[in-house]
């Protein structure tokens, strides 16, 4: 074959290629994965070396200021030099997905690494879970936007970021898929599954090629009795009022932050400078607390009762103080702590009470407060279920571990509807699923949907000369215009004007303006459509003007919105 | 339903000059015109295939409380009654995002920069980013407020230079204005030029309409560009090829935009042309 039928048949295989959306999506998840798990590696150890660099810094009696100057540098750089506002990463992740089809800033890929590793590693209480969250899916946002991917082909990327980087940073593929599915995209479908779950591996294999197939936790033995079961119970209690409680402490943080009159560079350094003073005294609430977890799973935490219960609401002050106050990080990693805190006061509270009860290790009971907590305040309880099990090994504590994270996530949607990270998008109308009625709703616009072959009236024409106008047209409706400047005066119902044109006598003496009704509701183009349809629905009308700066445009009927609602529908859900 | 320009106002004297021109262009294509008033240095906008985030320059903020008067008034002095534009939905809770479904947005040369860096050869990042990933023509203002008696259209023969045409043809029609076009057959026969024109169907509108066609060889283009009217409204396409052409070969918009005083509008890659 010569070369110029090689380079042929290669063109004709790339098109082919290209033409299989699927294929396209599928073939570059393994790509925005290896990315995505890239990110996640050098952040663990961009916190691994600062946090040895710092280690060695906290027994000073200055070491309170090592927070807030982190916390400062990392607002300096986030919203000075990257000139991107502060937030803990997943919520704006979520909105890009909901809102504009997944569409990213490329420095959103690499700015929450660096500011969420000097948050962290300087001794802020937060996670590096989010930030790499972000970081991920706005590799595969743009990698979409080189290869000049459909706007479902992008979504699909951006969970594949998301899922690559939560695979590799727990060193848990399946909670990947199960975290983007569950909290990033909010829909299990065929087209978005396989390659979230080839990127959500390819993250993890890469981070095991660099930092070794370890999970998180050690693995330990637990035997799970009735008891433990009846136990968990009480686990669900706590686990809702905590994540509820660390939810509103975390938003009244941040409307405090926010009502202070700092500049904005200086309010990270107030919170970090309160985390440091309380890490003098309990250095447990300091970073991401991995340390202290492992040591409550395999039950050989040494503080006491009151420590520990002290430590779970210093660990939600701290965590309030870090992010509410401009720190930059997530809130996944502290969930584990003050969980992990929760199950061990539970359990050594249980065993206080009850000495007589065999139950099994406090390390279970750490399990299953993470797993309450994580559910409680991402509401998400698969990712729960699958992030305990993955990161511990322990498929032994499976059956209470699906009654925690059910339950509590159940709970807490009672009183809460929608978890942490969404519920600033659902309080602002912003959170779309695909599918769904704000979403479908929300991707349609007056303007595309008004129909302009309405004819317009001036609003002196007499009765006669209007019926002459009735005769030529279709419609029943006219909207009347001002005959001097064309403003938008009122509409005319052919139905409702009908004695008007059998009445011989009126035809030389009325004019349109006469006959038009003037207090029917108008819309602008630039109105949303779920505000239209709220509209139709109260006044019960099927069509009603659309008038831009006084001037009529056209009119927009429900039947018409209706129809469009149903072929996007069908675009958004594939059906 | 009536086509809207976006406008970014900066309450400077610079600010005036490009609000005027705008009030200009409005006035004369009969367009409304939503007006936005930054209360912060950031804004966002998303495109279909890209999210810009333009970082104003500082002087973007300048006399807030008078910026909207400001502009109300050099509005209706013109005749024209100005929208304001509200963003509704926030990125990361603090960044307005600015819709991207307007018909023409205006722009001095640059938004991001020091407005002592504003001059002739230099279209900032930012501005450079709107035009390679709007649907819409952005309308590049001269530094003084000048009213344009006609247009040009700058055509080379490829797809983006068809855009151009289309709109250059479009523009002349509503506002009156006569149109020419300036050919500057680089490397190309006459009879390229014309093929183009006739495969994009552009040949009889362009035999009907234009006025004078000035057809340009040998040389440098900059040789040639003082036969451009100077009161004309240039409609030049941009960012039609990929980088390596445009780093082996050049780009005709640069050399335009960095000898031409006058306004520009630059007809981006993604532009669709919605005219009749």
């Amino acid at each position: 074959m010569s070369v110029y039928g090689w380079l042929s048949s290669v063109r004709l295989k790339w098109a082919i290629f290209r033409s299989d959306g699927r294929l396209t999506v599928i073939a570059l998840a393994g790509f925005v994965g290896l990315c995505s798990g890239l990110a996640a590696v050098v952040l663990n150890r961009m916190l691994h070396y600062l946090g040895e660099f710092t280690h060695g810094l906290h027994h000073h009696w200055w070491a309170f200021i090592l927070p807030a100057i982190g916390a400062t540098l990392s607002a300096l750089f986030l919203n000075t030099i990257l000139k991107e506002r502060a937030g803990h990463g997943v919520p704006e992740v979520v909105y890009a997905v909901s809102r504009y089809g997944g569409l990213m800033r490329f420095r959103s890929s690499f700015s929450r690494l660096v500011s969420s590793c000097l948050t962290i590693g300087s001794g802020g209480s937060a996670g590096p879970e989010a930030p790499v969250v972000m970081s991920g899916a706005a590799l595969g946002s743009n990698i979409a936007k080189y290869f000049s991917l459909r706007e479902r082909q992008r979504v699909t990327l951006v969970g594949c970021g998301a899922a690559g980087a939560i695979g590799a940073i727990f060193n848990a593929p399946i909670t990947g898929l199960v975290f983007t599915v569950e909290v990033i995209l909010g829909e299990w479908r065929a087209f978005n599954v396989i390659p979230i779950a080839i990127a959500s591996v390819a993250g993890t294999e890469l981070s095991r090629l660099l930092q070794g197939n370890q999970i998180a936790f050690g693995h330990q033995q637990f035997s799970i009795g009735l008891l433990d079961i009846a136990a968990s119970f009480g686990i669900v209690l706590f686990a809702t009022l905590v994540s509820i409680g660390l939810g509103r402490m975390l938003k009244s943080m941040h409307h405090i932050a926010k009502s202070n009159r700092l500049p904005h560079w200086l309010r990270p350094a107030v919170g970090g400078m309160a985390v440091g003073v309380i890490g003098l005294y309990l250095p447990l609430v300091l970073g991401e607390g991995y340390g202290a977890i492992q040591d409550m799973i395999q039950g050989t935490f040494a503080s006491g009762f009151a420590i520990v219960a002290i430590a779970v609401f210093a660990k939600m002050v701290a965590t309030a103080l870090t992010l509410g106050w401009g720190g930059s990080g997530g809130i996944f990693a502290p969930s584990l702590m003050v969980g992990s805190l929760l199950g061990v006061a539970y359990y050594r509270m249980l065993i206080w009470i009850v000495p007589a009860w065999t139950i099994t290790g406090e390390g279970c009971f750490a399990l299953l407060g993470m797993a309450g907590l994580v559910s409680g305040i991402l509401q998400a309880p698969l990712t729960a279920i699958f992030l305990v099990v993955e990161i511990t090994g322990s498929y032994e504590v499976i059956l209470p571990l699906i009654i925690v994270s059910t339950l509590t996530s159940t709970f807490c949607y009672y009183i809460e509807p929608g978890s942490f990270y969404l519920r600033d998008l659902i309080e602002k109308g912003q959170y779309m699923r695909p599918g769904t009625d704000a979403k479908v709703l929300s991707d349609l616009s007056v303007r595309e949907l008004v129909e302009t072959d309405y004819l317009a009236v001036p609003g002196n024409m007499v009765l006669k000369e209007f019926i002459e106008v009735i005769k030529h047209s279709e419609k029943y409706l006219f909207p009347v215009e001002d005959h001097l400047d064309g403003r938008y005066l009122g509409m005319i119902y052919i139905d409702r004007i009908r004695p008007y044109l059998f009445d011989n006598q009126m035809h030389p003496v009325l004019v349109t303006e006469q006959m038009m009704e003037t207090h029917v509701p108008h819309v602008k183009p630039d109105d949303e459509l779920a505000d239209v349809l709220n509209i139709m629905e109260n006044t019960r009308l099927n069509i009603l003007p659309v008038v831009d700066n006084g001037r009529f445009v056209g009119m927009l009927s429900k039947s018409l919105l209706l129809d469009h609602y149903r072929k996007e529908l069908i675009v958004q859900t594939g059906i | 339903m009536e086509e809207r320009l976006l406008h970014v106002f900066r309450n400077t004297p610079l600010g005036r000059e490009t609000l005027l021109q705008s009030i200009y262009f409005c006035k004369t294509l009969d367009i409304s015109m939503q007006i936005y008033v930054p209360q912060a240095t950031q804004f966002l906008m998303y495109f279909d295939h890209d999210a810009v985030q333009v970082d104003l320059d500082s002087s973007y903020l300048i006399a807030q409380d008078t910026a909207v008067s400001h502009a109300t008034s050099l509005a209706n002095e013109r005749g024209l009654k100005p929208g304001f534009l509200t963003p509704k939905n926030f990125t990361a809770s603090q960044l307005p995002d600015i819709p991207s479904n307007f018909n023409y947005m205006c722009c001095p040369r640059s938004i991001s920069d020091l407005t002592s860096k504003i001059g002739l050869g230099y279209i900032g990042p930012k501005v450079r980013r709107i035009v390679k990933s709007s649907t819409f023509p952005v309308l590049l203002t001269s530094a003084a407020y000048k009213e344009w008696k006609s247009l040009t259209v700058f055509y080379g023969g490829s797809e983006n230079a068809n855009r151009a045409l289309s709109w250059g043809l479009h523009l002349s029609r509503i506002s009156g204005f006569p149109l020419d076009m300036f050919t500057f057959a680089e490397g190309h026969s006459e009879g390229y030029i014309d093929q183009q024109l006739d495969a994009a169907g552009l040949k009889n509108q362009v035999q009907d309409h234009v006025r004078h066609w000035f057809r340009q060889s040998g040389g440098k283009i900059e040789d040639h560009l003082n036969k451009v009217p100077h009161d004309a409204l240039l409609v030049v396409g941009a960012f039609g090829h990929g980088l390596i052409k445009d780093f082996l070969f050049g780009s005709k918009m640069e050399t335009i935009q960095t000898w031409m005083p006058n306004s520009i509008l630059l007809v981006g890659p993604n532009c669709v042309f919605r005219g009749a």
